[in-house]
Parts: structure tokens; sequence; C-alpha cells
């Protein structure tokens, strides 16, 4: 009687450690593997996400021409910068290569973490004008010292059910109340106004639009798309935040409106992953959301709408631009191989392999090429949505910024705070960072 | 010569104190040192001292004193909530004959289950649209909620999915005071005429006492902590709901990179734990 119980105990127990000490282990598998002189093996920190993937099918042609191995360390996003910081701090980095998103460039750039490129790129004439303006300026240069190439863009779009948008009892019934077409908006009045009108008319059969309130990056970057287009920023010309002006504050009430009245309930706590799915099972006209989020959507493997979708400006033009880009860690053992591979990856023909294959191009002749646009005659749109998106401002707290942000809006949103207050909170708290 | 008795000694103790120091104490020192500097993971070293400078700043940080508040009304609830659940199924899994160990094994399986795992599953199954729980509330007429993204139902959702996770460790911890306890005690209580209420409030519970102490003080001490369930569930949202201390710990050293402070925060932390557990042995040795 007491002894089964005994035992069970006993298990329970080990069972606890043992998978406590396996989960321990796999942390530090990554980064034992590189050693020995004249690098054989380029050790690379990457994001698990479909550019990644492209990445690693194209590897085997490097290994193949220059007899080094590339060895790929794909992580979950919420895992990466806690990984890199302590890495790029030593004295030594296990990674050879990594990527940077764009909101981590100001720190790791004004902690001098990474490698310049300028003397690689003009020894070997690397032409970095080939880059979307807006692209290299984020993920490229920083204050004229090239860090980094652009990797891929993330740019934020909006993404839309064509037949919800174009389906005529829809159309006859707006017109009907409010006395216009139904159509792609241009401002975001009318897109949250259209939103909530198709909620109204569909209950929860469809919902006008999903999104995604979760702290604290999906809420800030959902949010920062209404801000911009709004007309509004974070920090005014003089370094002076101005977030919580007319513009802020307008983005910030319409956000709030579109989330209580025309978004599922429970999207306040929606991640990417929750918002994904509800647009993928069908049950929402809009999303706005990365741009490459649309071969996604209209792979029917993933997504039950599959053909249904386009993808369109964020409404009212001035979207969020995201992006990553390629760049040798100041600490990288053999910097020369790290260059060979990322003068490689980031070659036309690779570059345009593997936009191909499904990647998001960060090269205007790779946007341009006849096979490319041929198979995604939509990167005209997604083009323009670049050209005229904007970046979080690169400061070395970025990061801190994001958390700052998503808190506040969180607390709005939730109806914690008036629009006026996290805004004013947050222009208080960004004001130290800078 | 080395005596059988030093040659175990040397084989089973040392080695587990050198492992002890290396992965507890020494870790504990370096952030009690880090804890008085400006440490940063932005920095090289330690960075400069700077006396109690973190921990004043501990006091004045209104979020700090905020999560702080969520923490204790977050702990008061499972805890209480657990136990009161955990006492009343090992009570009736004591009682019954046949089938013990089939209830037992089924309901100690969520606790094999990690804490990050645990939330992703319910964070699937509370999908306001998607999700299975609002659909079996709709088949029987009752209105789903948004769980998680609600201000108001935030809190009740962690509670409830740390009661579904945490339940079993209670009832472990109960079940094996109950078998252990003697039988003269009740032969007694029943010659004297005792009901079962009665023998249940004047023999159980005082001859559980021991029992009940450690397992509510192992509870409190890791509700307390708790940081993977609300790290999944919810970042702390909606607004700073359910925004724990530990979660406020992770995001000053992870996303502020502030390690000098959070290690002063994480210090303030163990002296709470600290003093929780002294006033439980204190209870425990009291009227025993």
């Amino acid at each position: 009687m007491k002894k089964w119980l005994c035992s069970v105990v006993a298990i329970v127990m080990t069972v606890t450690l043992l998978s406590a000490c396996g989960s321990g282990n796999k942390e530090e598998a990554g980064g034992s593997a590189s050693s020995g002189s004249g690098k054989k093996q380029l050790n690379i920190l990457m994001e698990s996400v479909p550019d990644t993937d492209i990445v690693k099918k194209e590897i085997a042609k490097f290994t193949k021409e220059t007899g080094i191995a590339v060895n790929i360390e794909a992580v979950n996003y919420s895992a990466m910068h806690e990984k890199l910081v302590p890495q790029l701090v030593n004295s030594s980095s296990s990674y050879d290569l990594i990527v940077v998103d764009n909101y981590w460039v100001g720190e790791f750039t004004s902690a001098g973490w990474l490698e310049p490129l300028d003397t690689f790129i003009q020894r070997d004439k690397f032409d970095t004008s080939v880059y979307l303006k807006s692209m290299f300026d984020m993920v490229g240069q920083v204050d004229g010292t090239t860090y980094m190439l652009p990797f891929y863009n993330y740019a934020m779009s909006l993404i839309y059910r064509k037949d919800v948008f174009e389906d005529a009892d829809l159309k006859s019934k707006y017109q009907a109340e409010f006395g216009r077409e139904m159509k792609i908006p241009d401002t975001l009045e009318e897109y949250v106004n259209i939103s909530k009108f198709i909620t109204k008319q569909k209950g929860d059969k469809m919902y006008g639009s999903v999104m995604m309130g979760l702290r604290p990056d999906p809420i800030s970057v959902e949010w920062l798309n209404y801000l911009y287009s709004s007309g509004g920023d974070i920090y005014g010309k003089d370094g002076k935040p101005v977030i919580n002006n007319e513009s802020g504050i307008k983005a910030l009430d319409l956000y709030i409106d579109n989330m209580n009245n025309a978004a599922p309930k429970g999207s306040a706590g929606f991640g990417f992953d929750e918002a994904f799915n509800v647009f993928a099972q069908g049950n929402a006209a809009s999303f706005i959301t990365y741009n490459w989020m649309l071969a996604k959507l209209n792979n029917e493997s993933e997504s039950k709408v599959a053909g249904k979708v386009d993808i369109a400006s964020v409404p009212g033009g001035t979207s969020l631009n995201g992006g990553w880009g390629w760049a040798i860690p100041k600490n990288a053992e053999d910097k020369e191989a790290s260059w060979k591979f990322l003068k490689w990856i980031e070659s036309f023909d690779i570059a345009k392999d593997r936009a191909l294959q499904g990647g998001s191009p960060t090269r205007k002749d790779v946007f341009a090429d006849d096979d490319v646009l041929g198979q995604y005659q939509y990167y005209v749109k997604v083009q323009k949505v670049i050209d005229e998106s904007r970046m979080i401002p690169i400061i070395s707290e970025a990061p801190q910024l994001i958390e700052i942000l998503g808190r506040e809006l969180s607390e709005a949103v939730s109806g914690g705070k008036t629009s006026k207050d996290a805004l004013d909170t947050v222009a208080k708290e960004v004001q130290d960072l800078k | 010569m080395l005596s059988q008795k030093r040659k175990q000694f040397l084989i089973f103790f040392v080695p587990s104190v050198l492992l002890l120091l290396l992965t507890v104490v020494y870790p504990l020192l370096y952030s009690l040192v880090m804890s008085f500097t400006s440490s940063s993971l932005k920095i090289k070293g330690m960075g400069s001292f700077i006396g109690f400078d973190n921990y004043i700043r501990v006091f004045k940080d209104a979020y700090f004193l905020k999560s702080a508040w969520t923490t204790v009304i977050f702990t008061v609830i499972v805890v209480t909530l657990e136990f009161l659940f955990g006492l009343i199924v090992a009570i009736l899994l004591n009682r019954i004959t046949y089938g013990k160990k089939v209830f037992f094994t089924i309901i100690i399986v969520p606790m094999l289950i990690t804490p990050v795992a645990v939330g992703l599953i319910w964070r699937l199954l509370l999908h306001p649209d998607l999700g299975i729980i609002n659909y079996m509330l709709s088949l029987v007429g009752i209105e789903g909620q948004a769980w998680l993204g609600d201000a108001k139902w935030a809190m009740i959702t962690v509670v409830l999915v740390d009661i579904w996770h945490q339940v079993p460790f209670m009832i472990l911890l109960l079940l094996a005071g109950l078998v252990s306890l003697p039988v003269e005690p009740y032969e007694a209580a029943e010659i004297d005429g005792a009901n079962r209420l009665q023998t249940f409030w004047n023999v159980t519970l005082p001859l559980m006492k021991a029992t009940i102490v450690v397992a509510v003080l192992f509870r409190v001490i890791t509700a307390f902590k708790t940081y993977d369930l609300i790290y999944v569930l919810t970042k702390g949202g909606p607004g700073t709901t359910t925004e724990v201390i530990s979660y406020h710990i992770y995001k000053q050293a992870y996303t502020f990179l502030d390690t000098g402070y959070a290690s002063a925060l994480s210090y303030v932390l163990l002296l709470v734990v600290l003093m929780l557990s002294a006033v439980f042995v204190k209870v425990s040795r009291g009227k025993a």
C-alpha cells in the first residue's frame, strides 16, 4: 500500500528531474560544434521562419563549391535575443554569422558587436546599391557604416479576403447605409468603419478584421501601422517624443474601436499564431500583418482560404517596415569565411533562387526580375509597400521601447487607462530611453 | 588507511557538496554581489559598485509594487483552492478500495507536463474563436468568454490553468500523509463515539498538520515564483492585470538587460520567500 505510493513519488521526482536536465542540455548543444583553425564549418543563428528554411536548402551548394560546411541553428524568435547577447558580449562567439532583427540594430551597433563590412564590400566590389533604400537604411548601414546586408523583408501590409470585399450583397448594403462604395479603404477611419460593418452584418461567422493584442510585440507592431498611417510618429524631428500628440491619440482610439467592435472576442490576448489561425480558418475579412504571410495564406496546405486572399497597402499608406540583416559578429573566429558565405548567399543568383522558392526579397533587381514577377505578380504591390513603409526608430533601447509601448497599449485596450493617459506614460518613459 | 565510513563519506558526500556549491551557492553569491552593482548584459564584467541604489529603486518601482500585489493575490487564491481541492480528492482516494491506482495515475498526469507545454495547450483550448472550450460551452447554451483577452477574466483563467496543473502535487503529498497515518487514534475515536466530522476535525487534521504545512509551503513558494505560465499565457496582459513578480524580474534582466537591478529584485523575492518559510516552520512546530 505505502510501497506503491512511495515508488510513484520516486518515479515522478525522477522524471521531473530528468526532463529538466534534458531541456538544459539542449540549450548547450548548439555552441560547442566549432573548433579548430581554418574554418571548415560556419555556425549561424537564425529564426525558425520560412526564409530560413529556404536558406537551409541552398547551403548544400555552398558546401560543394567551397568545402565549408554550414550549420544553421534555427530557434524561436523569443529565444533569439537572450541567446545572442551573451554570445556577443563574450570575447569569442560560437556564431560566425548572425541575423539581426531591425529593432536590435541600434543596440548591436552602438555596443560595437557587429563587424563593419565596408572593407570587404570595397575589396570584392559587392554592389550594395541594388538593395531597396528603405531596407538598406534599416538593416544595412547605420550612420554611413555598413554593418549588415539586408536578408529579407517583413514590411507589414493589409491582407484581405477578395471574396468578402467583392461580395455584392455586402457592397449594396454598405452603399445603402453609408452612401459610398465599399472598397479597399484609403484611410484608417474608413477601414475601421468597413471592418465594424462586416462584423455587424456577419456576426461571429466573419469578423471585419482579426487583430493581435498580446503584449509586448504583437500589439506594438500592429498599432505602429495605425500610428504611422495617421501621420504620427514616436519621436519628433528634435528627438522629443510626439507619440502622445493628436495623431497618436486618434490612432489609438481607432485601434481600440476596431478591437472592441470588429475583431473577434479575445483579440486583446491574441499573439500572432492565434490571429493567423482565425484568418486562415476563413473567419476574418482582413488582417494587418507581414506581407510574406500572403504566400502562406494562399497555400492550400496551411489555409482554408487559399486563392481568396490578396494584399494592399495599410489604409493610410504608411505601414511598419521590418526586416532582418545578415551580420558578422565582431568576435567571430574567421570573418573571411563568414564574409565568403555572406557574399555568396546575397549574390543575385542565389537571392533570386531564394525569392523563387518564396523568400522575401530585399534587392531591387530581384523584385524586377521577370521570372520572379512571373511567379509572384503581387510583388509589384509589395515593393510599393516597402518603399512607403517606415521603421521603428534605430535606437539602442528599441526592445525596451516595444516593451513599454506594448504594456501601455494593452492597458488602453483593456480599459485600464484612457488613450491619452496611456500615450502620455509612453512619452514620459521613452523620453528617458533615447 | 581510510576507514569504510570515511570512504563512504568521500564517495557520496563530497561530490554532492561540490555540485551544490557549483550550481546553487556560486550563482547565489554571484547574484548577491551583482545586486550591488550597475551590472548589465550590455557591458563586459560586473559594472561599478553602487551600494544599495538597486534596493532603493526596488521600492520606488511602481510596476514592481503592483506586480508584488498581483503575485500575493494569485498565490493566496491558487494555494487555497488547490489545498482544499487536493485535500478533498486525497481523502476520497484514500477511502476507495477499487481502482485507486487507475484514478491516481490519471490525476497525476498534468504534473508530469512542463509548464510551458501546459500553457501552450491551454492557449489552444482557450482560443475564444477556435478553441474547444468555448465550443463546448456553446453546446450547453453558455456564452463563451474571451478568457485571456479580457482584463476581468485573465487572472481567473490563469488561476484555473494553474489549479489544473498543480492540484496533483497537493493530492500526491496529502495522500502520502493520509496513507501513513496510524490506525489507533481512529479506533479510539470510534470507541469514544465520535462522528465522522469530529474524527476528521480532531484526529485527521492534527495528525496531518506536518504534511499540510509542507504541502502548503511548497506550493506557496512555487506559486510565488510562477513565471512560465504567465510568460506563455498572457505576457502579463491585458494591461498589467497578470504581471507577477517573476515575470517583472525576467523583463528587467532580459528585455532591459539590467542584471544588477534584476538581481536586487530577485533577492527581495528570496527574502520574502525565506520569511514565509520561517513562519510556516514556526507554525508547524508551535502546537504539534
